[in-house]
């Protein structure tokens, strides 16, 4: 069985509203299907992309496998375990959180000000049990900033100290800090420079190779995602309208919404061309 | 090496806006005046026997005709020297404001973390409930809470019992602009993503109210609690005033311009001025104060 299933997940969200203004105005209920029917798999070790537009329920999948949405029908399971099932033991819980981590589209937004790096690394060792003593604590901490390419000395540094790219590798290292199997990348580049995406792309390679993680990548750029991804799926208004690997969706792209992504995507090489 | 607070922008702008420092240390010089009360104050007006009636009503600056002492702001009906009565005066004023204003914070963060935070019925329940508060002026509030609660106190209870009772009713009538924008910044700070990677981490709501959201909100906090903290020193003037409030052997700021008030039109206007001057003092440089920080911790208006 694949790492993570996705299994006819569907989320509906209602935005209508409240009940006695509805039944005044006469309206009907207000339903919006961010999800609808989803089936993907992948297997350890890979990194599975979703492409798609603003609004077409990435970040919403995002958040049903990190577990903090409950999907609305369907299943995710991970290692074989699903966060949502009505029987599942704490215990278990606890350990499928802690092999889930995410990192996040804004590095600004993504670290809380007021806590040094130290104590934003600390936290998920703290909150998982992983080492009881402050000394080890403290040499973990060292060993994930060394592990990002930063150095022990940020370890007492404020998150405004950092530039992008460097808070995007506090969160990278933060994600790390409890051991997880999969990290869920939402648009981890998109705040980032284009040199500086390189480097965090290459890192988060790097880091893939050496813990053999395996990778959910959202984006929606694709030149980023055809560097990263084994496979991709085309998600267009919730619905998953076409799943290839990189070759074949950039040289043969089936779906209409596809070959309009591709179209849209600015190329370097066309660029020389406009007279 | 210098303190970190002396190079931040905050100080460096303090230094920079006259207002700000002239109304910090006249707050300051008050605080002061009213803390070491028993050392500045030359004599202590609760004591009977230090009181020589024939001082009463001794105008400022002036020698009394029988007994030629000279008193700097005059005495009252009973001889008391009036400077001395205000700075013992302006220590029930100020621990009553400090005590109701943290009481009111408290409250008011609780409530408005959890609104914000929990969402949901939780949050309407909580701010419809600050709605119907809102509509009632705090001092009616105050008032109201302050007669129920010495009327279920038992009668041996109520006169001890007055400045505790008097700092709950102010307490619980000054809550609801705390709790309204704390839960506003709750709501912005809930959707950023250090709170949902600490949700990932399975830690529990309290924890990263208070861990995370909590140290993130509380700068408009610390504006509010400012300038409602001279609220409540007006409100229990307000209060002493109306003679609901602290007893007149203990009295208040309030508690004095009440008495004041008696002998206005008698002529003896020092009862009166005084007292009302200290708490306008008071108030004023605790508002300018507060605005110039409200302005200060804006981004919008940086």
């Amino acid at each position: 069985m694949s790492f993570l299933l996705v299994n006819q997940l569907s989320r509906i969200f209602d935005l209508s509203e409240p009940w006695i203004l509805r039944k005044i105005k006469g309206q009907q209920k207000k339903l919006l299907k961010a999800v609808d029917k989803v089936n993907f798999s992948i297997e350890r070790g890979q990194t599975y992309a979703l492409v798609g537009e603003s609004g077409s329920g990435k970040s919403t999948i995002a958040m049903m496998v990190a577990g903090l949405i409950k999907p609305s029908s369907g299943f995710i399971t991970i290692d074989g375990y699903n966060f949502f099932s009505p029987t599942i033991e704490n215990n278990i819980k606890s350990s499928l959180r802690k092999s889930v981590q995410m990192i996040f589209q804004s590095p600004y937004a993504s670290l809380n000000p007021r806590w040094r790096v130290g104590e934003v690394l600390k936290e998920p060792i703290k909150a998982f049990n992983l080492i009881e003593s402050e000394n080890g604590q403290k040499q973990r901490v060292c060993e994930l900033l060394e592990q990002v390419g930063l150095s022990e000395r940020d370890i007492n540094k404020f998150p405004h100290e950092f530039s992008g790219g460097q808070r995007q590798r506090i969160c990278i290292a933060r994600s790390l800090a409890s051991e997880p199997k999969l990290i869920i990348c939402d648009e981890p580049t998109s705040a980032l420079d284009v040199s500086v995406q390189a480097q965090v792309l290459n890192l988060l390679k790097d880091l893939q190779k050496q813990f053999s993680l395996t990778y959910l990548f959202i984006s929606h750029d694709l030149a980023v995602v055809s560097t990263m991804a084994n496979r991709i799926g085309v998600l267009k208004q919730g619905i998953l309208v076409e799943e290839a690997s990189p070759n074949k969706l950039f040289e043969k792209p089936e779906h209409d919404y596809t070959k309009m992504l591709l179209s849209a995507a600015p190329d370097i090489k066309n660029v020389s061309k406009i007279p | 090496m210098k303190h970190p607070f002396l190079e931040s922008d905050l100080y460096y702008n303090f230094k920079r806006t006259p207002i700000a420092v002239l109304s910090f240390f006249v707050f300051l010089i008050i605080v002061i005046m009213a803390i070491f009360a028993d050392i500045i104050a030359p004599h202590t007006p609760f004591e009977p026997l230090t009181l020589n009636l024939l001082n009463g009503f001794t105008p400022p600056m002036q020698a009394n005709e029988f007994t030629g002492t000279i008193f700097l702001m005059g005495t009252d009906d009973q001889g008391r020297d009036l400077f001395s009565t205000i700075l013992f005066g302006l220590r029930i004023s100020l621990f009553v404001g400090l005590m109701a204003v943290f009481l009111a914070m408290v409250i008011g963060v609780t409530l408005g973390l959890i609104a914000g935070f929990v969402g949901g019925v939780v949050d309407t329940v909580i701010m419809r409930f600050a709605d119907i508060q809102i509509t009632f002026p705090s001092i009616l509030v105050a008032m109201l809470i302050y007669g129920v609660a010495k009327g279920l106190l038992p009668p041996d209870l109520r006169y001890e019992m007055s400045i505790t009772v008097l700092i709950i009713s102010i307490g619980l009538s000054e809550w609801v602009p705390f709790a309204r924008t704390v839960r506003g910044s709750t709501l912005v700070e809930k959707e950023k993503e250090y709170v949902i990677s600490a949700r990932m981490l399975g830690l529990s709501y309290p924890q990263i109210m208070v861990r995370h959201i909590l140290p993130n909100i509380l700068s408009p906090v610390l504006v509010i609690a400012t300038i409602t903290f001279a609220l409540a020193i007006i409100t229990e003037a307000t209060l002493s005033f109306l003679g609901v409030g602290v007893p007149t052997t203990k009295p208040s700021l309030g508690t004095l311009i009440r008495i004041g008030q008696d002998f206005l039109f008698s002529g003896e206007w020092w009862i009166l001025l005084f007292p009302a001057l200290t708490l306008l003092l008071l108030a004023l440089s605790i508002n300018l104060f507060g605005d110039w920080l409200r302005d200060m911790l804006n981004p919008k208006l940086k």
